[in-house]
């Protein structure tokens, strides 16, 4: 209970403070590299609680499992442009084992899917959108709202949106002018296209995969005993 | 003498830190040409062919922001021409294409830093923040090709039964791309146990564990590494004292080449071009021995 | 004192009715080289991860495992962690890491080693391994057999007094399975380290074995020199499905009652063979297969790019109606390419391929793969998804009668409410094939069928070919498995550089190759040149004593 508390401390406060201690100290404009600063110490907690954990080897590998196919799963739809189930797949493993989990395996498909296709500024925001999406998904599986397809649906749009709209901050950062609300604005316009086919992707990947894999995740629980809990 | 690639990690880490770390900093257009001078020429050296056909897609991007921001943004006094009775100024045009060079100089220190950093040193610094979450990392690594091998393996088998995902309807093939994914993720985490086994086998989850790693820290790392720090520190007085400040609104700071500019100038062109001279010397220095053997 | 000493050990897996060990006990010296066999859901593996404490099952234990004296419950982690080697089934999912080097140094990473140790631990077992010129490379670019190695060798960097083997060589082509054996009897002969061995292809682990047990039904039913063990196990069934699995010398020693000293070896055999029997060469019969050409190949060409080298250089051959071809060869010849390429997965840049008197290309997909031709794939899960067997074939047609006729032809109607992933190697190809045969396929084309399979498995297996072939589908197979191929396949032919180098009857190949052929013929290639499977051997055998005690 104690290191949801830690967490949430640090989502809601922490942040926030450095963000304006950071915003002060090197006077306005040098947004693009706090940011970036923020966005990693953001994941730093989830990487500490595992690291304390000592987590055993097949709970290890399932999250190592779900996030190479999170990385790999793109081949899988290399016939359909911009439609990827990325999204959807951290949110699912979040679902079924966890906010931790969810965390970890969307934070480290975003590092290896960086470390294989190439680093850029925008590795920590990926490393924490993703990882966050799959935290939020975690807390939702708790509860039982997750098993029918209207939330899905919800789902599936929110995290589009929030996908698109955390990674254009740093498209916006990265203009120079600092934050602008009118950027930012009509960066996320221009970017509506973009935006409606993830949130579709979600959509409809998440109606289709979350039974499925679900149901495989499930069977290892019983018969392997992993991620009991969680 | 080494290769930009034989530095230890640590010290390949700090200078990229530095140098992107500054460059996203500094805004003063003479800083801003050093910068990207630097990156132009480093990863040039570095990627050669790669780099030049990376070049393509990059001008058109730097038009696009040099036009894009004077239409959302109309400060500046030195207006050209109106549009909806909105000025579009000189400034806010400096400024786009100021934006877009650092832009371009983040994006060209990268990819030089994605070739000289390989998976194997990210890793190992990774290690010494969460050795866990590294272990991780260096597991998902391992997956993703041997699960790219297994989706091949899966189109092939589902194709040969008629069952094919790269034709007929948008839903037939996101519904047969979708049943590839569900067969992958079944072999995987059964497979996961097998793969957990011969990690438990091995001792996995005892108290203790080292980490190992082929990098060794020796002289001339320590040498770069102190040089990289020094440098990056003068910047960062420097910049305490406001030398790099300058402005684009509401009309432009003029440069003034006064000691302090001088001293600043010299001393970021001598960090930024580190890698270009090593790179160099390193390039004389096998003709040398190529002629003597 | 023995290494490793077992007392009265009893399993059952929980819900389980029948006990999984029964009656366990035996003692395994220090240095030994030990041989575990058994066929399949015998309890072999079982057995085997309890002497791992780390991955013994959870079930009813009763009875005592000792190791070095001291009970394993009570062995220190640290040492039960590095002083009992465990090698596993599949090479590639027990590497962990993405770097040969970091792979060789995990084990000592967990044992808390520092830097200096594991550099020098690792580099002399690269070294002993011959791994150097791989050291830096990535674990994925590596070749089953090399990854297999790296396993071998990054549990030998813990320097255990105990090496287990589960088939560590069910996943590899034969020249690497005798790579690793190789190095396996190195590693015995020289460092003195015990091993105990669980194997299904005994050919060449059965000589060098100093012990064999034989497991069956839970339950120790041979432990003693490879020879007696044979014997006993003669005694205990003469048809016991073990017996099949037995090396050919030995087999052959068997069924012609002699009782002289059992030759183990092929050397050893052929000089027995030689004693007792006169030489006999039959005119081979060279026959053309009949039928109607279903399936015709002319002149392929093929490579993966432009730039490419030609894989597949001129190749020619053809299907007959009913005919079962077997295609031999070793690896990066062309074989799996070639399927590729008349399954029309792959397109040629230069020749025809023809089916039923169309060409390839000319067929809609629907029609090639809906009827025409079909392909069971090397690894069958690739073609399971559901979590039912029944599911899996109901996903396949919706004709209920056919769904029946293949369960009936597969035997598999006990499997129907099972989980896919909770069946066995074997019955997992089972399903797969029903799968494929649900399509309906007048070709079938099988990808290394035999791989991974034990002798039981296989017999069922080539039954289920005959009858199918026997109603009248052609069958195309490629293979390392010489013996299968020699003992169930109509016509064989050898694939050498991107084509066909020789193609007859079982009988007249391999009699005509001098390496690549089959452990019988190497055995009596001089008394009887035409001689192929063991069957044919006794039978030739018996009809020359037959002839003698007439005399």
């Amino acid at each position: 209970m104690s290191k949801k508390v830690i967490s949430l401390i640090i989502f809601f406060v922490i942040i926030p403070i450095g963000i304006l201690i950071g915003a002060t100290l090197l006077e306005d404009g040098k947004y693009n590299l706090i940011s970036m600063f923020v966005m990693v110490f953001a994941c730093i907690p989830f990487f500490l609680s595992f690291e304390r954990r000592k987590p055993d080897a097949r709970e290890v590998l399932i999250i190592a499992v779900m996030s190479a196919i999170t990385v790999a799963g793109r081949a899988a739809f290399a016939f359909i442009p911009a439609f990827k189930p990325m999204t959807a797949l951290v949110a699912i493993t979040g679902f079924k084992l966890g906010p931790e989990a969810g965390f970890l395996t969307g934070a480290v498909s975003a590092v290896t899917s960086n470390i294989l296709f190439g680093q850029g500024p925008w590795t920590p925001f990926q490393m924490f959108t993703l990882g966050i999406l799959g935290y939020i998904a975690g807390l939702l599986g708790k509860t039982k709202w997750m098993e029918s397809k209207i939330s899905l649906l919800f789902y599936g749009i929110f995290s589009g949106i929030m996908y698109s709209m955390l990674m254009d901050i740093w498209t916006v950062l990265s203009l120079g002018n600092g934050f602008s609300w009118i950027v930012y604005g009509s960066k996320i316009i221009t970017a509506i296209p973009f935006t409606i086919t993830y949130m579709i992707s979600n959509v409809i990947f998440l109606w289709l995969l979350t039974k499925p894999i679900g149901d495989k995740l499930e069977r290892l629980k019983i018969k392997y005993g992993v991620m009991q809990t969680t | 003498m080494k290769s930009l690639h034989d530095f230890h990690p640590l010290v390949i880490f700090s200078y990229f830190f530095a140098v992107i770390g500054l460059t996203m900093f500094y805004m003063h257009p003479i800083l801003l040409i050093i910068s990207f001078t630097g990156a132009t020429v480093t990863s040039f050296l570095l990627l050669k062919k790669s780099f030049l056909k990376s070049i393509k897609w990059l001008l058109p991007f730097m038009l696009v922001a040099a036009i894009l921001n004077p239409l959302l943004i109309h400060e500046g006094e030195t207006a050209i021409l109106y549009i909806n009775e909105q000025p579009i100024t000189v400034e806010a045009i400096v400024y786009g294409f100021a934006a877009s060079v650092m832009l371009i100089a983040i994006i060209f220190w990268f990819s030089a830093f994605n070739a000289v950093m390989t998976s194997d040193k990210f890793l190992y610094l990774f290690t010494k923040i969460s050795p866990a979450v590294a272990l991780l990392i260096s597991l998902t690594m391992r997956l993703v090709p041997l699960f790219g091998h297994q989706i091949k393996k899966i189109m092939y088998a589902q194709r040969a039964i008629g069952m094919d995902p790269s034709s007929g309807s948008v839903w037939h093939r996101i519904k047969a791309g979708t049943r590839i994914l569900s067969i992958l993720i079944s072999w995987a985490l059964e497979s996961a146990i097998e793969t957990a086994d011969s990690m438990k086998a091995r001792g996995y989850g005892l108290k203790g564990r080292s980490t190992f790693s082929l990098f060794r820290f020796d002289r001339l790392d320590g040498f770069a590494l102190s040089g990289i720090f020094i440098l990056f520190i003068i910047q960062l007085l420097c910049s305490y004292f406001g030398w790099n400040e300058f402005y684009y609104y509401p009309t432009f700071s003029p440069i003034v080449w006064n000691g302090p500019m001088i001293f600043m100038t010299i001393s970021y062109g001598i960090l930024v071009s580190l890698p270009i001279f090593i790179e160099v010397l390193e390039a004389f220095k096998w003709r040398s021995l190529k002629s003597i053997n | 004192m023995a290494l490793i000493e077992i007392n009265q050990l009893m399993f059952s897996y929980p819900l389980a009715t029948k006990p999984t060990l029964k009656n366990i006990s035996l003692e395994i010296e220090a240095g030994e080289f030990v041989v575990l066999c058994g066929t399949s859901g015998c309890g072999k593996s079982t057995l085997l991860k309890h002497l791992k404490r780390e991955l013994t099952p959870h079930g009813q234990t009763s009875g005592t495992i000792h190791f070095n004296g001291v009970a394993l419950q009570d062995l220190p982690q640290r040492e039960a962690a590095s002083q009992i080697g465990y090698v596993l089934q599949k090479p590639e999912l027990q590497i962990v890491t993405d770097k040969v080097w970091h792979e060789l140094s995990f084990g000592l990473e967990n044992l808390g080693y520092d830097s200096m140790t594991i550099r020098r631990r690792v580099a002399e077992m690269a070294s002993f391994f011959g791994i150097q010129t791989w050291f830096r490379k990535n674990t994925t670019d590596l070749s089953g057999g090399q990854k297999q190695l790296l396993n071998l060798a990054s549990i030998m960097v813990m320097q255990p007094q105990l090496l287990i083997l589960d088939e560590p060589t069910s996943q590899l082509d034969p020249i690497a399975a005798s790579e690793f054996i190789a190095t396996l009897q190195k590693l015995n002969k020289e460092l003195g380290l015990t091993i105990v061995l669980v194997e299904h292809r005994l050919e060449e682990v059965y000589p060098i074995a100093d012990r064999v047990i034989i497991l069956d039904a839970g339950e120790i039913i041979a432990n003693d020199t490879p020879i007696k063990a044979a014997t006993r196990l003669r005694h205990v069934d003469a048809h016991h499905p073990m017996l099949l699995g037995l090396p050919t010398p030995l087999r052959v020693h068997h069924a012609l009652k002699q009782s002289d000293e059992t030759p183990l070896t092929i050397r050893d055999g052929r000089t027995w063979l030689e004693k007792h029997y006169e030489k006999d060469h039959k005119q081979i019969q060279e026959a053309e297969p009949s039928g109607e050409v279903v399936l015709d190949v002319q002149d392929l060409w093929f490579r993966y790019d432009r730039h490419a080298e030609d894989l597949i250089r001129g190749l020619n051959f053809q299907l007959h109606q009913g005919e079962f071809l077997s295609i031999v060869g070793g690896n990066g010849t062309g074989k799996s390419t070639t399927l590729g390429l008349i399954t029309g997965l792959l397109k040629p840049h230069r020749g025809k391929v023809t089916i039923f008197n169309k060409l390839l290309k000319k067929y809609a997909k629907k029609e090639l793969y809906q009827g025409m031709i079909s392909m069971l794939p090397q690894d069958p899960t690739t073609l399971l998804v559901e979590k039912e067997v029944q599911l899996e074939l109901a996903m396949m047609s919706k004709d209920q009668t056919a769904i029946d006729r293949v369960i009936n032809l597969l035997q598999i109607r006990h499997l129907l409410a099972q989980h896919p992933y909770d069946l066995s190697g074997g019955e997992q190809q089972k399903v797969a094939l029903g799968k494929v045969l649900l399509k309906n396929p007048k070709i079938l084309v099988l990808d290394e069928p035999t791989k991974g399979l034990d002798g039981e498995s296989k017999q069922v297996l080539a039954r289920i070919l005959h009858d199918l072939q026997s109603q009248g589908t052609s069958i195309l197979m490629v293979t390392h498995d010489v013996e299968f191929s020699a003992e169930h396949a109509t016509s064989c032919a050898m694939f050498f550089d991107g084509e066909i180098v020789a193609k007859g009857t079982p009988a007249a190949f391999y009699s005509g190759n001098h390496f690549y052929t089959t452990a019988t013929n190497r055995m009596c290639r001089q008394l009887f040149e035409d001689v192929v499977t063991t069957e044919q051997l006794i039978a030739r055998c018996q009809s020359q004593q037959e002839v003698m005690t007439h005399v």
